[in-house]
């Protein structure tokens, strides 16, 4: 009898389910995302403004790129649905630190499928997944600076806001 | 197609119907209520997570005439059903059924490392 499924596919169930849960989780961060683009807009932060809708695009990406490795690998991905996310912020920096607990995670999720491919032995997905490991430490310490800002930068005095939102901008691009 | 010809063989079977593979046309077979449909393997999986999705405990409670049925599609068959309660029930006991075996299948391969396993 023919092993029809591993014919199909060389992606195990958990694996498939695991993969689409991210998907789901990059596409709500992507969409969380937006709403601080459109908070930090509102209240006339444009440069970190645009830095979240950068940041939105990327999780979009991130999403996509799992999203076409299950099909790839002849599993269904499955289009995500995203529940409501937070659209009101009482400063910037909870903005910032509610992208850092995102973040963060999000870098669980990741080591939790990196596990699940090593219990299953799926090697293939594990190696795909390595590129996740590596963008989440970048994510996290990107987030991280913008924290650290908030301290350097005092936001209450006469220009801090301004430079805040400049300089929280250049994170991750080279000077 | 029969499956008890040499090139099938059964999966599962409940009181209410079985499912057969043929290793001939790659296909698995769904026999239920009198219906038979052939499928492709992730066109059966997908027919699975469709029927797998149902809200049984909200039909349940749901009193409205609508919600005593299920409209189950499977647009690649030109197959459209409603499928009552209890008979939902029945179709996930096969279908579950039928993955459980499917997935022992798959393992006895990898543990075995052979193309092929006979099983009956
Ligand atoms: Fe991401
Ligand atoms: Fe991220």
């Amino acid at each position: 009898m023919k092993d029809l499924v591993r014919m199909r596919t060389s992606l195990k169930e958990e694996i498939e389910i695991a993969l689409n849960a991210q998907v789901k989780m990059e596409s709500e961060a992507s969409q969380k995302y937006l709403a601080m683009a459109s908070w930090l807009d509102q209240n006339g932060f444009e440069h970190t403004a645009a830095y979240m809708y950068k940041q939105s695009d990327e999780e979009r990406e991130h999403g996509l790129k799992i999203f076409k490795y299950i099909n790839e690998v002849g599993g269904a991905a499955i289009t995500p649905t995203v529940g409501e996310v937070q659209q009101e912020f009482g400063s910037m920096r909870e903005v910032f630190e509610a992208a850092l607990q995102s973040e963060i995670a999000v870098t669980n999720a990741i080591n939790k499928i990196v596990t699940k491919c090593r219990q299953a032995e799926d090697y293939a997905t594990e190696d795909f997944m390595m590129w996740y490991v590596t963008e989440q430490r970048e994510e996290e310490k990107n987030a991280r600076r913008a924290l650290e800002l908030f301290d350097l930068i005092d936001a209450n005095s006469p220009t801090g806001k301004f430079e805040l939102d400049k300089q929280i901008a250049k994170i991750g691009s080279a000077e | 197609m029969l499956y008890d010809s040499p090139d099938t063989t059964l999966l599962y079977e409940t009181k209410k119907g079985r499912t057969w593979q043929c290793d001939l046309t790659d296909k698995l077979f769904l026999e239920f209520d009198g219906m038979v449909l052939a499928f492709r393997v992730q066109d059966f999986f997908a027919f699975r997570r469709r029927v797998n999705k149902v809200d049984i405990l909200e039909m349940i409670f749901d009193l409205s005439d609508d919600r005593d049925f299920e409209v189950i599609e499977a647009p690649l068959h030109n197959f459209v059903h409603r499928f009552a309660l209890c008979e939902l029930i029945q179709l996930r006991d096969l279908l579950n059924g039928t993955k459980f075996s499917l997935d022992l299948h798959s393992m006895l391969h990898e543990v075995l490392g052979s193309s092929y396993v006979v099983l009956d």
